[in-house]
């Protein structure tokens, strides 16, 4: 009857604690409001993430989303990983998700979209909510100090890519540059149309004998 | 070893050492301490008659009512609202279903259950005190749960409910309070519907000895200290040390859940054994 460590230390249902608190503080600060949530009212959406040992289900009432840590019920289960669930939005690689056994859908797949469509349509001015607590003059310097960090922080980062990339290819030679790889491509084509003519040449080679007899 | 004794139509539990089998004259002698003892009670360390623990644990939870849930809070390092979430996680509640919330206090559990059982559902709080009853009543009300939600003042040994009436059963730090346990738990497999369940969540042996020094140091010295400070009431906290120290361990439990009736028995520990859910079913 003992019970596994997670289990004891409940981080199943931490977890769950976090993520609805955080949804429904976002949901909050959402231009519109809470609207969205009631044509799914007295739903639930259950997850099974490959990387999470138990399932999260979201059920939405009272213009709220509960999370919870448990799949006894629900109108529609998604069977996948973390990865996959981002792509979710994208409808028109849902069926490719599905052949490629990444995503398994299980119930009214209706619903999976409804609550993918409100994750897509959030709004939040962080600004306006910010400056309600710390006032307009510390939001706007913070905003302007927010977006100098975010691009040196972009600067920085296509920096390192491109001395990354270049130092792979040209210092230490341990991978090809594009034109090489291009080089390459062609080449490949080149010998792959070869193939094709010389594979055409012996079949009418082949069938030439039959046609004089 | 738990011998169960059918007499004048009730159930009696006596414990037996199975090495050392007693005499038919200790029996005897045994029996009769039961029935001077049917009429007494613990209440904490203290033994007291039976009909007097039900007003001295009344005059605790009215005196503590208003400060619960920052006390709940406050002694359990919050720790207290992931083993509420346990339980509902475990109770396997879908929408429709009825729920009895059995000495719900302030409501945590009956909040969640109200949101998950949804507008076909209802939830029923119950609590024999008036004054845990009243402070869930306004905080659930402001909460803007009122839709689903009842509030019924019962003893837990008599449940006011026609027979097989709910889904799931809840009790969480109720039942060490309750004066006869197996007589409440027989009442919640009455009222409880075929295929329903009930789920027991309460304080409980931690299965570390190291664990249960640091808890008994935890309890018995900074608690009741505590809840001077916070509630100005020391004493109801020393009993709230002291009655957790009483009440069965998470076997006994099992078996007196079994002697009520109820199947497919079972208790996860939380919190290295410090709290425990034990779940049975009604077939």
């Amino acid at each position: 009857m003992t019970s596994t460590l997670s289990q004891q230390l409940m981080f199943a249902q931490a977890l769950s604690a976090m993520l609805e608190t955080l949804i429904n503080q976002f949901l909050r600060y959402n231009l519109y409001g809470t609207k969205a949530l009631k044509p799914l009212s007295e739903k639930t959406l259950t997850v099974k993430l490959a990387e999470l040992p138990f399932p999260l289900s979201f059920t939405i009432s009272h213009e709220k989303v509960h999370v919870t840590a448990s799949d006894t019920h629900n109108d529609c289960c998604l069977i996948t990983s973390i990865s996959t669930l981002i792509e979710f939005k994208k409808d028109q690689q849902l069926t490719d998700l599905i052949k490629n056994d990444k995503l398994d859908i299980q119930g009214d797949l209706k619903v999976a979209q409804r609550f993918a469509e409100i994750a897509q349509s959030l709004d939040i001015d962080w600004q306006s909510e910010l400056a309600k607590r710390i006032g307009d003059i510390p939001t706007y310097k913070l905003g302007q100090l927010g977006r100098q960090l975010l691009n040196k922080f972009n600067f920085a980062r296509q920096q390192i890519q491109a001395d990354a990339s270049e130092w792979l290819v040209h210092e230490k030679r341990l991978t090809v540059t594009t034109a090489e790889l291009s080089y390459f491509s062609q080449d490949v084509a080149d010998v792959k149309q070869q193939v094709g003519a010389l594979s055409q040449r012996i079949d009418d080679l082949i069938q030439q004998p039959s046609k004089i007899s | 070893m738990l011998i169960n004794l059918k007499k004048c139509g009730k159930l009696a539990a006596i414990t037996v050492n199975s090495e050392t089998m007693m005499s038919a004259h200790d029996q005897n002698h045994q029996i009769n301490n039961d029935k001077n003892n049917e009429n007494t009670t613990h209440f904490g360390f203290q033994t007291v008659e039976k009909k007097e623990k039900e007003s001295k644990v009344a005059s605790v939870f009215h005196s503590v009512a208003q400060q619960y849930d920052v006390m709940n809070d406050l002694m359990s390092f919050g720790i207290h609202r992931l083993w509420k979430r346990f339980t509902i996680d475990a109770s396997g509640v879908r929408p429709g279903n009825k729920v009895l919330d059995l000495a719900g206090g302030t409501g945590d559990l009956t909040a969640k259950f109200s949101q998950l059982v949804g507008r076909e559902g209802k939830v029923i709080l119950a609590d024999i005190n008036s004054s845990m009853l009243n402070v869930g009543r306004d905080k659930l009300r402001d909460r803007g749960l009122v839709q689903n939600i009842e509030y019924v003042q019962a003893n837990a040994q008599y449940l006011p409910f026609e027979d097989n009436t709910f889904d799931v059963i809840t009790i969480a730090f109720g039942l060490r309070n309750v004066t006869d346990k197996d007589m409440a738990l027989r009442s919640m497999y009455r009222v409880l519907k075929p295929g329903g369940r009930l789920l027991v969540l309460e304080f409980s042996k931690p299965e570390h000895e190291l664990v249960n020094k640091a808890y008994d140091f935890y309890s018995f010295n900074i608690l009741p200290k505590m809840g001077e400070l916070v509630a100005k009431d020391g004493d109801s906290y020393q009993y709230l040390a002291e009655s957790i120290r009483m009440h069965p361990d998470q076997e006994t439990l099992k078996a007196m859940m079994d002697s009520a009736g109820f199947e497919q028995t079972s208790f996860k520990n939380l919190t290295g054994g410090v709290v425990a859910l034990h779940k049975g079913y009604k077939f």
